[in-house]
């Protein structure tokens, strides 16, 4: 059995904590133990927020404690820069190419890094899109998160079933076909 | 029932109550607990919850339903227990009826809260036994421990949880409801009249109790030693460090503590003999060491481990390396990239924002409080001077008048503080402000009413019921204000930019007290989301009025064939409340039309 530790960062008010909810119970629905964490609180205005969900065998604690992440799944680029270093040599990255400005870049005191895609691409495996943008092409930009756990799934050994079942449990009724669509986009990519 | 669920720390205990056959909940929404509340009121309609006004209204509505005889659950973060410490000192002094749990989020490293005390510590003053879980399956099987050792001691039960445990997820066996009957209260004036001569007795109980249980936790399960033959260092730890100490896989023995009050005494004295170091494992202060030397046990911990921020495994390893436990470390810590910072900011379309603006451009510090708009301490608003506790603010303004006054110095004063801290705890600081009230003081109150309470995820207060029939309580702070007394009062709308800047500008320069109630609703949690607005850049002038509103769709862009930077407006954060419109001196910033493409 594979054991996956997974890193997500992205910015308060994305969706990372269903993000992760959707990831733990696709692991669980195939068969694995399954540990996450989710930072709450004051930052989800708006702020740096990012978890980690670990999957495989047996999980003790949540926490991805040593550089070790197999995935890191960045919602925004500036906050999937900022975990890049724990990201194992040759792990997979998915970047979210979508930018939101941080205060400092909104008052023009610092500038949003470039080249961040580039970045990664010097020791790790790279995935990158405006997952947002894409989103939107497919009918609306609120199942662009969705399209990313479809390219997280695929890079892992959980069943697709799996997958399809947990965000058929996730999402209200009337936007599933809308979130499977998404996911399968992201799944085929 | 054989059915497994992944599920947060919060969303288990709330789970453990139902499957314990509990009756009873209430709580005061704060982080990290707000989810055990939330859950059992969305999930669970067997069960009696509510998010009272504040903790000690809390507590205290349970304490009546323990007194009747129901299974009763309190929640609150850990600043919480300093509100209801009053009912909680005497209470534990009473016959416990219905079971009853208090549960306590401590914050180690403090994601989200004001100071990082260790809770364990009210435990122990309150003479209650103290529960740690390591993760959701614990979290749940704890409340229902708790519960029976509730009735079976004679004691309220303090359940001490992390942070990280609260919100972590893991996989967790259900089971199904118990059925615990609800008896009645005996009203028997000996064991809840509680002044002398009835408390004289209830010390010894309270210290019987203490002792049975210590030693009856020799026995429990929930304390238990995992040996390793080659060992000869014993680790013992509880909750989350467990966890992390497991994930390092050492040859080292364990005694995982699942209650850290009070201590097996007699086992760990006898595993002292055994073993040639004791090394105690805990987040924040020496709490289980404390204990254990009390009892003349030799342990080591706090030398080794941080008493402040959480302890994850790297820094486990880091404290056994020293320790000599370990030779080497397994692997280099994760250190985030050093780049761009990113603090927390107002959402977009949020009420605050033009009150802060207006305060901002006034040149005004202002005394804060608890709520979203804490975060006008941070960078680049900067407007805050200081954030204590709960309905703090509207005291400190009159304490500081007060001082000011005897100094000579007659430096005007303002406060801001929401609705759901007012409510809280806010009411009674401004009726103190009647009392030798001082009318030639400038001091203004800038009461942010939105509606919600907001910064714990929008939970329903006693004024939310102007927004929806399924709230059952409208309170207007404007009456309660004027009933007060108060008469220099204004109800501005913040979203009319310019008359909100004139009213707060004039109650700014008022000799004495002046209120003024901000009354646009909280955008997130009542998803105001209104057609949004773009940029024209060829109008625009580059002077950043709106920038410096600091809303996030919004910044500054280069823009094809034009030399300058100009301002934009990305189309999917904004929410349409005009305020940047409002600000723009030279009308660059549009409403989108029917049809129209995003921004231009």
């Amino acid at each position: 059995m594979s054991q996956y530790n997974i890193i997500i960062a992205g910015v308060g008010g994305q969706g990372l904590i269903l993000t992760t909810k959707i990831i733990c119970e696709a692991a669980m629905n195939g068969g694995y133990d399954v540990k996450s964490n989710d930072v709450v609180g004051l930052a989800q205005r708006g702020g740096r927020v990012w978890g980690s969900v670990k999957i495989g065998k047996k999980i003790h604690s949540p926490n991805i404690a040593v550089a070790g992440a197999d995935i890191l799944l960045g919602m925004e680029l500036l906050e999937a820069f900022r975990w890049k270093s724990s990201l194992k040599d040759k792990g997979l990255a998915i970047l979210n190419e979508y930018q939101i400005p941080p205060v400092p870049v909104i008052a023009e005191l610092e500038k949003y890094p470039q080249n961040i895609v580039e970045e990664f691409k010097k020791n790790h495996h790279v995935i990158a899109l405006d997952a947002i943008k894409k989103s939107n092409e497919l009918g609306t930009d609120k199942v662009a998160n969705i399209l990313l756990i479809g390219i997280l799934a695929k890079n892992t050994d959980i069943d697709k079933k799996n997958w399809i079942e947990t965000i058929k449990d996730s999402v209200p009724e009337k936007f599933v076909d809308e979130n499977l669509n998404a996911f399968d986009y992201g799944y085929n990519l | 029932m054989n059915k497994k669920e992944v599920l947060s720390g919060n969303a288990a205990i709330a789970r453990g109550f139902y499957e314990a056959g509990g009756a009873v909940a209430a709580s005061f929404p704060g982080s990290p607990t707000v989810e055990i509340m939330h859950t059992l009121n969305t999930e669970y309609p067997d069960i009696y919850s509510e998010f009272s006004v504040n903790e000690k209204v809390a507590l205290e509505v349970g304490i009546g339903a323990s007194f009747a005889g129901a299974r009763t659950l309190v929640s609150m973060k850990h600043v919480g227990v300093n509100v209801c410490a009053d009912p909680l000192m005497t209470f534990t002094q009473t016959r416990i009826n219905g079971g009853f749990i208090l549960v306590t989020g401590d914050d180690p490293g403090m994601l989200s809260s004001q100071n990082e005390q260790d809770n364990r510590f009210f435990g122990k003053f309150a003479n209650m036994p103290i529960l740690d879980p390591s993760d959701s399956q614990e979290a749940k099987d704890f409340v229902k421990t708790g519960l029976k050792l509730s009735e079976d001691y004679n004691a309220p039960v303090l359940m001490r949880i992390t942070s990280r445990v609260c919100h972590s997820r893991s996989i967790v066996a259900l089971s199904d409801r118990e059925n615990h009957q609800i008896s009645g209260f005996s009203k028997k004036l000996e064991d809840y009249g509680m002044i002398p001569p009835n408390t004289f007795q209830k010390q010894f109980d309270m210290q019987d109790r203490l002792v049975r249980l210590a030693e009856d936790a020799n026995r429990m399960s929930i304390n238990r030693l995992e040996e390793k033959e080659t060992s000869d260092t014993l680790i013992v730890t509880s909750g989350l460090m467990y966890q992390n100490l497991k994930e390092l896989n050492l040859d080292v023995s364990i005694y995982k503590l699942g209650m850290v009050y009070p201590l097996p005494v007699k086992t760990l004295k006898e595993l002292s003999k055994k073993y040639k170091q004791i090394i105690v494992l805990e987040e924040l202060m020496p709490f289980i060491e404390n204990e254990m030397k009390i009892h003349g046990i030799g342990c080591i911990g706090k030398e080794l481990f941080s008493f402040t921020g959480e302890l994850g495994s790297e820094d486990i390893e880091d404290g056994l390396l020293k320790a000599g436990v370990i030779k080497d470390k397994s692997s280099e810590s994760i250190e985030i990239v050093e780049t761009v910072g990113r603090v927390p900011m107002f959402c977009a379309g949020c009420p605050h924002r033009p009150v802060f603006d207006i305060l901002k451009k006034a040149k005004v510090s202002v005394i804060g409080d608890i709520g979203c708009y804490s975060m006008a301490v941070l960078p680049p608003l900067n407007i805050l001077n200081s954030i204590i506790s709960m309905g703090a603010c509207i005291s400190i303004m009159k304490g500081m008048s007060k001082a000011n006054t005897i100094a000579g110095n007659k430096e005007p004063l303002v406060a801001v503080i929401g609705d759901g801290t007012f409510y809280h705890s806010g009411m009674p600081s401004l009726l103190n402000m009647l009392h030798q009230l001082d009318s030639s003081y400038n001091m203004t109150l800038i009461i942010l009413d939105n509606g919600t309470t907001a910064m714990t995820g929008g939970q329903p207060n006693a004024g939310t019921g102007k927004y929806g029939s399924q709230y059952d309580m409208h309170v207007s702070i404007e009456n309660i204000v004027k009933t007060m007394g108060f008469e220099r009062l204004k109800v501005i709308d913040q979203f009319s930019y310019k008359e909100a800047s004139k009213s707060i500008n004039e109650e700014l320069k008022h000799e004495g007290l002046s209120i003024v109630i901000a009354t646009r609703p909280c955008a997130l949690n009542f998803k105001i989301k209104e057609t949004n607005f773009y940029v024209d850049p060829k109008i625009c002038i580059g002077c950043r009025s709106c920038v410096k509103t600091n809303c996030p769709p919004i910044a500054m862009k280069a823009y094809k064939g034009i030399e300058k930077l100009k301002s934009s407006i990305n189309p999917y954060m904004c929410v349409g409340c005009s305020v940047c419109a409002q600000v723009c001196p030279v009308n660059a910033i549009k409403r989108k039309k029917e049809g129209q493409n995003e921004s231009v």
